[in-house]
């Protein structure tokens, strides 16, 4: 059986920088070579930074970036329970004990593929920078559409800029971009691939990733039954441990065969793989 | 420095240490997971194993309270055919004594997993697990001497393999029950298993787990744990496995002056992947400083003189 990933490793990181940009979200760049060095797109961390055991669990946050060359990581987290105070109150410095990186990479090895489409929203943007950076260094186009209740909520905008060769945004409320289902810019964007003849004669290729959101998960899932895009989403479970051991995180099986853990066998799915909830 | 024996024995097998995971909390991969390797542990432990494969309750699954966790996984496992072919082959080539943890939903399911697990000649130990609270199929065994006595003379007939019996704290008195277990031919017990117990989701306002129901662990069920062992020791020959919260090497000490022979470290294996392996170092440098020759002599000496509590 042996489950736990091979690459995972139990480090201390120290704390460079902690940026609020967006009230509510916080932005943490730290040191550490070895995770640093480690991380594959798609995968995530334990983190835990505080003495005593109150609160008790590590938390799992995305990695947003993994920079080898100068070991650092950056996560990138919304401030929303005890924890996460915790940690917007850490001053640089800081020491930060790190388990990771952890879940399955995202393989873009694939021979054909040439573009991935990201609908997330909110802090859900994290989950596909280190993805979208890693996949556009491989020469692929990636298309991005951000979600958010309204323009100030849209984060992670900096880091998926760079790497994105469009990047469209919708809120709900029209204070920015497309005021209204972002599920409608990705099937616009699907469209226009369609027309354009390219994706049509290989839609097995390309891929479309959704984060932070049930209703896109239900909208790619449904793309990716009708056979208009390759699917994949992103879940979050409450897990103890990250590491497949505590069994917390489990999300049915869409085949009915009883449970996936989003830490082992996640933290991405094949759409058609999970029933949602 | 003189060296200090940290070995134990239990029902005649010696552990090279004292520290064991807690059923279910660790899986244990070879030969090196990527933390330490399995042959530093005193003994291993599996995921207790039923005679079918079981996929475990709905989500959510987990809770975090102060200082501990509700869990209501349901035991998720892939049943006894490939715990004989796979798991128990695999355990065994790591080098520590192996504690196989069974149950069963009915006498002849407990008896049989015994029974075949005993003809395997894989593990050591047999630890019964009778007390895990999210088991919808019934009670837990251990909340009724009537019970514990009948499961216990079932497996008792269904093996020759020491059996450890891993009791309820959702009793009356452990100790009580600790004695019913030695009476009935457990060789160990280990104490205990986690306390029942439920969360309100605010969000929800219904309850936080999908089994509605739960079992507490980690530091906040220390104490209540330690108690149960240190009641226990004075009305029991056979030995403890004493476990509940033990977080740091200081705690796994407390077990052992209370009672406990060995230790099992549980949740904290999710908090702190190093834990056992750190309560072991802790352990030795204990007595190293205390001047003890050997982790056998802290057992019980919380109870002194007196050991009615």
């Amino acid at each position: 059986m042996p489950s736990r990933p091979p690459s995972a490793l139990h480090r201390d990181a120290r704390l460079l920088a902690s940026r609020e940009e967006t009230p509510g979200y916080l932005e943490l760049e730290m040191e550490c070579p070895d995770i640093a060095g480690a991380a594959q797109p798609g995968q995530f961390l334990m983190l835990r930074a505080w003495p005593g055991s109150d609160p008790y669990l590590p938390r799992p946050f995305d990695i947003l970036t993994a920079d080898p060359a100068r070991g650092r990581l950056e996560l990138f987290l919304k401030v929303e329970g005890r924890g996460t105070e915790l940690l917007r109150a850490l001053a640089p410095g800081a020491t930060l004990r790190l388990t990771g990186p952890l879940g399955r990479p995202i393989l873009l090895e694939e021979p054909g593929l040439s573009s991935v489409a990201l609908l997330v929203r909110g802090a859900g943007a994290a989950a596909v920078v280190h993805l979208a950076e890693q996949a556009a260094g491989r020469g692929l186009a990636v298309y991005a559409i951000l979600s958010a209740s309204t323009a100030a909520r849209i984060v992670c905008r900096r880091h998926l800029e760079g790497p994105c060769r469009e990047l469209l945004v919708a809120t709900d409320d029209g204070s920015e971009g497309y005021a209204g289902p972002a599920g409608d810019l990705l099937d616009r964007l699907l469209d226009r691939q369609r027309a354009a003849g390219r994706p049509e004669d290989h839609p097995q290729v390309d891929r479309v990733y959704t984060c932070g959101s049930r209703r896109f998960a239900r909208h790619v899932q449904d793309l990716d039954r009708r056979g208009l895009a390759r699917g994949f989403v992103f879940l979050e479970g409450l897990m103890a441990c990250g590491l497949g051991d505590c069994h917390g995180c489990a999300v049915p099986r869409a085949d009915g065969q009883g449970y996936h853990l989003v830490c082992r066998d996640g933290p991405h799915f094949p759409a058609a793989e999970v029933k949602l909830p | 420095m003189k060296g200090v024996e940290l070995g134990v024995s239990i029902a005649g097998v010696r552990l090279p240490n004292p520290v064991l995971p807690a059923s279910g909390t660790y899986e244990i991969d070879e030969p090196h997971d990527g933390f330490f390797s399995a042959g530093e542990l005193g003994a291993l432990v599996n995921k207790t194993i039923f005679r079918e494969p079981r996929a475990g309750n709905p989500p959510p699954r987990i809770w975090e309270t102060p200082s501990g966790m509700l869990n209501a996984i349901g035991i998720p496992s892939k049943g006894l055919a490939w715990f004989l072919s796979e798991e128990l082959p695999r355990l065994r080539r790591l080098g520590p004594p192996v504690i196989a943890s069974i149950a069963g939903n009915d006498l002849a399911e407990f008896a049989e997993v015994a029974g075949a697990v005993g003809e395997s000649e894989l593990a050591d130990l047999l630890e019964l697990d009778l007390s895990c609270p999210n088991l919808r199929d019934g009670i837990p065994w251990a909340t009724n001497p009537d019970r514990l006595r009948e499961v216990l003379a079932a497996v008792r007939q269904a093996t020759r393999l020491p059996l450890i019996a891993k009791l309820s704290p959702n009793v009356r008195s452990v100790a009580d029950m600790a004695a019913v277990a030695e009476a009935s031919g457990a060789a160990a017990v280990s104490l205990v298993n986690t306390y029942q117990g439920m969360a309100i989701d605010l969000g929800t306002r219904r309850p936080a787990l999908g089994n509605l129901t739960g079992g507490l662990s980690g530091p906040a069920i220390r104490p209540l744990a330690v108690y149960a062992v240190y009641s226990s020791y004075s009305r029991i020959r056979i030995p403890i496995i004493g476990m509940g919260g033990i977080a740091v090497w200081q705690d796994a000490v407390e077990f052992l002056l209370a009672g406990a022979t060995a230790v099992a470290v549980g949740t904290q294996n999710f908090v702190n992947p190093l834990a056992m392996r750190e309560v072991i170092q802790g352990i030795r440098g204990y007595l190293e400083r205390t001047g003890m020759g050997s982790v056998r002599e802290l057992t019980g000496l919380a109870h002194g003189n007196n050991s009615t509590p």
